[in-house]
Formats: structure tokens, sequence, C-alpha cells
């Protein structure tokens, strides 16, 4: 609460500090002095507090903060649906001159979809599973328009897919037989299909990869363009901010840091935390120097883990081939000194298939793990034990890393007691609260806990912590900051790399993440749909991508400079044209960086 | 950096249930309700001459008064005595085939479920072929083989068969909590696939399994009464399905003997429907979609 208290020092109305904002259209929409409370266990949380701003026709305004910094409260109360604890205390805000405020519920309900649209956050299970897509849309149509003969309806389900680059066949299809991106592109089709005055985009790409997302982007900017809704976009991605939003509001604690054109706030930030926002995203320029920069390396290295021509297929039996999740490949890291392997692609690209492979508990399919020299295959009891203790892992679901019937501690305690590192309660207390204040968690707040009271960062970062206390010889972690706030994540990872270098832990760094690998690795793997693509030193593979597809994720990704041309540019097609050619370009392999050597077998 | 014992002492476990049986109202009256039906008949037992409900000990065909308060059938069984001694033994048998049903059927399941491959093949195929075969059937044939079956040897009977539907429904939860992240934690932490099992996957499915039994309980003392009342079960030991068949067998309700018809029945209601809303509280709480919050 104190906290709360005293970011209320920061001036609310910032309207003296937004001079060159869209003056000369009349604005759609208009928000002045919005406050929603949250009343729990007898106290009150100002969830937001003094927000006010005015959007015009066809603008775009993005919202950005950390998690609880109130930017989806804002949205939903835009939305009227704030449930039950929370409550909207003070405030106006009208669309096209309709106060939202103070409309009757059935109104409010007419209301949605016709004149605020909202394409909610992870749109993947926003659809009903049960219905196939065209009755999705039928349902909006008729609720808001009454019955219509089932042609016209179909003609519009149409015309709305079309608008989003999908085919007419799409609306027979369920939900389960669309892709993530395709859900998504179907989310918005739906929340446009009235052509309401006002879109609000939830994290509208969050569960994306890059290359998705700026599919999704370029589709939404077309469509919005088309109808000239204004549109708030909510997100913590402050490149993803610079690339599609006119103006930016940058939230923090339920108020209003700073808000105005976007790049005047790229240019000159005046809050400190904008500037710590857009200092945090990892860029390709400064590279630390690595250790291993220093010398190149020969393949005769004793190896720590020696993977050979290892390869995953599912589901082969003797009537069908399977699928395919990882063709062959050999992967040798260097026991002499550690090293830093980044795995990067889309999902689906076999990368968590390679580190569940690593880690021995999925067997390849072909070829044969080796881990100091030791084969997986052999290990028994103690032997089995030493490897576990060796190699550690943050897996990618935090939500589901921790056993939910006990504290978070059980998740420390099994590992220093099954692998006989310490026994002693007190000592395993006292190794527990180092290990969570080395990922910046305050012990007493997290330990001693159970998973559900903790949010998804902090039990990625106690995941992190584990892994880190046991000190092992290589980490796989996969995805380990995906969810932490963009402040903390490039302290997480400096943390992985300084152990890195002052307890030789090795680590697998698997991600879809360009710039952190680019950052901390020794070493860069790209997959594209379970093959080597590129693979090398990163100044080499990042630096300088020679394949098609690598080059095609980069420029993919959105970087934190509005000048910098992204999805909006007519280059995405051909991007796409290059991305189907791409799986017929022979992999490119730089050679061995930091000792680590990979092969693909022919 | 040592962390505040305090941190330790949050809230009780018991506090935290009993708060959580507020909000859980099927959970609390059915066990209200199962609990004062178990005391009620222990109590009968102290204060009561239960040996009453031998035949002629009573005067027959009394109907309820100050002496015999639930009245006697025509072979002079005090009905009050063998209601109360009937509760136990009927209960008893439900419980014992229950529990080794849910235990054989817990266990085939785990190992399915965990170690997969043909293991689970073979008990599933196991399973499913027993689970076409008519329950009834089964068990009239081997009790009126057998012929007068004493309560033990009738939750033997039931838990012959009792086994093959927990087997499946836990196979099913243990498949789904296999793949769960906190299992491949636990794999990494060295835990080996028992200690996985029981410490890791067990606990989270304890709801489940205190539903299942609840459930498997509840089928067994049907079964039971129901073998019972065809007079497959023992005419001599007064379980709640022997005054049901000699009830039937005099035609009570044609004497007009309505106490006789009813206090049985009333009984077996009661525990079905606090059987009912004890498996409907432990549904909600494994089931977080159902959980109300708080």
């Amino acid at each position: 609460m104190n906290q709360l208290a005293a970011t209320n020092l920061v001036p609310n109305n910032r309207e003296d500090v937004m001079p060159n904002v869209d003056r000369e259209a009349s604005p759609v929409l208009s928000v002045k002095d919005l406050a929603v409370d949250f009343f729990a266990d007898g106290k009150t949380i100002h969830a937001v507090r003094g927000v006010s701003f005015d959007l015009a026709p066809g603008r775009r305004l993005g919202v950005v903060g950390e998690s609880g910094s109130g930017k989806t409260t804002t949205a939903l109360a835009l939305m009227r649906m704030i449930k039950a604890p929370g409550k909207i205390v003070s405030g106006r805000a009208t669309v096209g001159g309709t106060d939202l405020f103070a409309l009757p519920d059935r109104k409010m309900r007419e209301a949605r979809l016709n004149l605020v649209s909202y394409i909610p956050q992870g749109a993947m299970n926003s659809l009903n599973p049960v219905y196939r897509i065209e009755e999705q849309f039928f349902d909006a149509i008729i609720d808001h328009e009454g019955a219509q003969p089932k042609s016209i309806l179909r003609e519009r389900v149409a015309e709305a897919l079309a608008g989003v680059d999908l085919p007419r066949s799409v609306m027979r299809l369920y939900p389960h037989e669309l892709s993530g991106g395709m859900k998504q592109r179907v989310c918005i089709a739906i929340g446009m299909i009235l052509t309401p005055k006002l879109i609000i985009a939830d994290e509208p790409t969050s569960a994306l990869d890059v290359i998705t997302q700026r599919k999704v982007m370029a589709t939404l900017d077309r469509v919005q363009k088309r109808i000239g809704a204004a549109m708030i976009l909510i997100g913590h991605d402050i490149g993803l901010m610079a690339q599609s939003v006119d103006e930016l509001m940058v939230m923090r604690n339920g108020v209003v840091e700073e808000r105005g054109n976007i790049d005047r706030i790229f240019s000159a930030p005046e809050a400190d935390y904008t500037r710590l926002l857009i200092d945090s995203v990892p860029s390709f320029e400064a590279r630390p120097a690595r250790l291993a920069d220093a010398a190149r390396d020969s393949a005769e290295d004793p190896a720590l883990l020696d993977m050979t021509g290892i390869g995953k297929v599912y589901g082969k039996s003797f009537f069908s081939g399977g699928t395919t999740a990882l063709h062959p490949l050999t992967l040798r890291l260097p026991s002499t000194r550690p090293s830093i392997v980044s795995v990067v692609g889309q999902s689906g690209s076999g990368k968590t298939t390679l580190g569940q492979i690593a880690l021995g508990l999925l067997a390849p399919t072909t070829g044969s793990i080796a881990f100091d020299g030791k084969p997986l295959k052999d290990l028994s009891g103690r032997s089995e034990r030493n490897f576990r203790r060796d190699v550690q892992a943050v897996f990618q679901d935090p939500y589901a890393s921790f056993n939910p019937f006990y504290k978070v501690d059980h998740g420390f305690t099994v590992p220093l007691n099954e692998l006989g590192i310490e026994t002693d309660a007190r000592t395993q207390r006292q190794m527990m609260s180092e290990a969570c204040a080395q990922v910046g968690l305050n012990p007493a707040l997290t330990l001693g806990r159970f998973p559900h009271e903790l949010s998804g960062g902090q039990r990625q970062r106690l995941m992190v912590a584990r892994a880190l206390m046991l000190k092992p010889r290589l980490i796989v972690a996969d995805e380990p900051v995906s969810m932490v706030d963009a402040s903390q994540r490039a302290s997480i990872l400096g943390n992985i790399r300084a152990l890195n270098e002052s307890h030789g832990i090795s680590v697998i760094y698997i991600t879809h993440d360009l710039a952190t690998a680019y950052q901390v690795s020794d070493f860069v793997i790209v997959l594209q749909q379970g093959r080597v693509v590129e693979a090398g030193a990163p100044q080499d593979v990042i630096g300088a991508p020679e394949h098609p597809y690598t080059r095609l994720l980069i420029d993919s990704i959105p970087w934190p400079d509005p000048n910098r041309p992204w999805a909006s540019s007519g280059r995405l097609r051909e991007d796409l044209d290059a991305l189907s050619d791409a799986q017929k370009v022979p992999p490119v392999l730089h050679g061995l960086a930091g000792g680590v050597m990979l092969e693909v077998p022919e | 950096m040592a962390i505040a014992d305090s941190v330790y002492e949050r809230r009780s476990r018991l506090a935290t249930t009993f708060s959580y049986l507020q909000r859980n109202p099927s959970l609390l009256f059915g066990g209200l309700l199962f609990f004062t039906l178990i005391g009620a008949a222990l109590v009968a037992h102290v204060v009561y001459d239960t040996s009453l409900s031998q035949p002629l000990s009573v005067m027959p065909s009394q109907p309820p008064s100050a002496e015999l308060p639930f009245g006697s059938d025509t072979q002079g069984r005090d009905l009050f005595a063998s209601i109360a001694r009937g509760t136990l033994l009927t209960l008893g048998i439900g419980l014992l085939a229950g529990s080794i049903g849910l235990t054989f059927g817990g266990a085939l399941g785990f190992i399915a479920g965990f170690f997969g491959g043909w293991v689970d093949t073979v008990v599933k195929l196991f399973v499913d072929v027993l689970l076409t075969v008519p329950a009834l059937l089964v068990l009239v044939i081997i009790a009126s083989a057998v012929g007068e079956l004493p309560p033990l040897g009738m939750a033997l009977v039931i838990a012959l068969l009792a086994w093959r539907r927990p087997a499946r429904q836990i196979r099913a939860q243990v498949l789904i909590l296999r793949e769960a992240g906190f299992v491949k934690t636990a794999r990494i932490s060295g835990r080996g696939p028992f200690a996985i099992i029981f410490k890791e996957i067990l606990p989270n499915l304890l709801p489940f399994l205190a539903a299942s039994f609840t459930v498997a309980v509840s089928a067994a003392i049907l079964a039971s009464v129901g073998l019972e009342a065809l007079g497959l079960g023992s005419q001599s030991v007064p379980t709640l399905g022997m005054t049901i068949f000699w009830m039937m067998n005099f035609s009570a309700l044609m004497l007009g003997m309505w106490w006789w018809v009813l206090t049985p029945i009333a009984v077996l209601i009661i525990l079905f429907v606090s059987l009912y809303l004890i498996t409907a509280g432990l549904d909600e709480l494994a089931n977080p979609r159902l959980r109300r919050r708080a």
C-alpha cells in the first residue's frame, strides 16, 4: 500500500506534457479520471487511478506496463467487464458520444462488439471448441441485429474472414483445426464484424512466435484502417509498441507514468520508468565480450555432452512413417570450459524435443547420447543419481513445474535430499534463501508458500533458483524468462551467465527470442520444423545470417525504434515466400565456436 | 538472510479445513448425516440390548411403542436391535468391499497409467473385457453356488468385481498427471518411479481417491443389499438386506406392518444420500472448476 501511495506523487493529469497528440479530429473515445478499486480481505486495492485520455478515430494508443500495472483492468473497465470484488469507483468514458458508465446493463450488452469490441488475451482459448467458426460469428450478429437468413450470414462471415486473409473454407472448420495465428485472426474478424468505433486488443500476439506475430499485427493494422476505428493495444513488449501504435501510455501500479506521441517517447522519454522499459530490450549492437570468444578450439576436446546423430520420430509404426520432431543432428559441448548454447526457432521447431533428449527424459529414436563419456542408456542407480546432479533443467511451463500439493520448498528440498547434496534442514533453508535472493525474489515472501499463491513470473524465477542452487554442470533452460517482466529478464539472464563463468555451468538455452540468444550465448542453433537451418557463433548466425529463414526470423523482431520499418511494409509477403523456399535451402553451418561442435549427417 | 519462522506458521491445516467446509455445504451436510447415523448405531449398541435381534426374542408383530421403538417382526425380532446391528453390518460390508476394490483397482490403475506401454495394454484389455460382464449376474451365480453367505463372504464376493471401475478411472487420472511438469521436476530431482507415484502423484489424487472410495462403498452396499434381498445372503445375521428379505417374504405391507417396511428403507436412504453428498462435496474439492472461491 505504501508503494502505491508513493507513486501517487507522480502527477496524473498529463495534458500539459503531450503537445503533439492529434487534436484536429474530434475524439471517438474520451476517458476522464477513471479509477477502479478491488476490495479484498477488508482492504481496498487501487488497481487503476486517475487515468484520462482521448483517442481520435483511426488512431492507435498503446498501453504498456508490467503485470499488475492496471493495463488490462483499464481495458476491462471500458467494456464494463470488471468482476465482483472490483468496481469502477469514479470517472467517465464516452465512445462516440455514448457515456459507457451511464448505460443500463442491457444497453451496455448491445454496445459491446457494436460500439466497443475486445480482442482478448490468449484468443486461442476464447473460441468455443464445440462450434464451427461460422457459428461463433452467427451468435454475435444475431444477438445484436436479430435473426437473418443463413445465406446472408454466411456471406458476411466470408467477407469478414477475407478481411483477415483467411479462406472461405475456414468457416466450416472447428477451432482445433486452426493454428494459433489463424485462431487469433478469427478473433480479430469476430471483433470487427459489427464495425465498432473502438477496438481493444489485449496482448493479441503474446502467445505467438515472431513470424506469426508479424502476420497477425499486419492483419490487425489493415482491418483497423478499413473500418476506421480507434484502437487500444495493450502489451508488455515495448518493441511491438514502437512498431504498431501512434501514441503510447506507460502504466505502473495503476497510474499513468507517461503518455505521448510514440516518436517523442522513444526519442526523449520523460519518466525514468519508460527509459528503463526501453533500455531493457536487448539489442544486437552491444554484445558483452565472452571469455569463449577469445580462442577457437579444436573438436578434439573431451565432450561434456555428446549427442551423436540424435533424432526423434513420433508415432512411427508399421503403417505410417510417423511425425519427425527432430531430424538427426550431432552436437558436442566441451568439458574443458563451460559454454552457453542457444537453440532458437518457432513453436514446433523441435527445440523442446532437443532439450528433453539432452535431459534424458526422452529417448531419441536414432543416435546415442553420452554425458561425461558415459552413455545415458547405461545409467542406473548411483550413476543415474550423479547424472541428475550434474544435469538440471528449467522447464517451459512454470505453472506446472511445482507440485500443487506441496509448498514450493518441496521443489528445493527434494533434489537436495534425493541427490544427497545436503540433508540438514537448517542448511537447506539457508541455501534456498540464497538461491531466491540470487534471482531477485524475497525469500520471506516466496518460500513457505503454495505454488498457486505465486505468479507465473515468480514461479519461473523459483525454477531458475532451484537449478542454480544445485550447481550442476549443465542446465537445460527452456524459455526460462518468458513470463518474467522485461526489467527483470536481463538480470536473470545475467545471473545465468555469471554462474556460467564463475561456477563453470554449461547451459543449453532454448528460446524464440533471438536478441537474448545473441546476448548470452557462445553458439546458436536455429531450428525450423525439426531441421537445423543455421548454426555457429552468434556473431555469424545472428550478426550476419546467411540462411533465408534466419533472416526472416531476425527481420520479424519488432524493434524498439519507431522509424525502423516492420510489418506494415509490403515486404511481408515476399518474406513469407522466402519462408516456403527456405526449406529447400541446405543448412548453413559456420563451424566450431566456443568449443561447441554441430554437424548434420546427410 | 534466514527466513523468518513466522512464514512457516501460516494458518493450520485444521483451520483451513474448517473454513473450507463452510464453503462446501454438500461435504459438511453429507458428513454430518453419515456420522450421525453411525454414531446413533454405535450408541444403540451400548445402551440397548442388541441380542434382541435374534428371532423369538420379543413379542412378534408389535407396532412401535415405548419398549419396542421400531416395533417387531413376525418372527419376534426386535427391529430396533436389528436395524442398529444391520446398519453397522451393511456399512461394514460396503467399507470392506469398497476398500479392497479401490486398493486393488487403484494399484492396477497406477501401474498401468504410470508405466504405460505393454503393461498398460494388458491391464486395459483385462479391465475392459471384465467391464462388459454384468456384475449382478456373476454375483448371483457365485452366491447361489456358495449358498448362504455370511457378511464377510458377501464382502469378498462383491470385492471380486468392485475393482474394475476404480482401475479405469484412476488410470485416466494418472495418465494426465504423469505428463505434468512437476513429475518431470521430480524426475530430474532424482525421484524414482515409486517415490513419484506415492509422493508426487498420489497426494494430488487424494480428493479424487476419496470420492472414488465413497462411490465404491455405495455401489458395494447396493450390491450386498440386492443380493441379500434376493435371499442369497445370510438369513440369520441381521444385515439391512436380511431384514428386507424377511419383510418381503412375509408380505409385511399386506399385513399392514408399515414399521417393518419403513425402518430399513429409511436407514438405506439416509446412508445413500449422505454418501452421495460426500461424493459431490469431494468432487468439488477435487475439481477446481466447481470449486467456489474464498
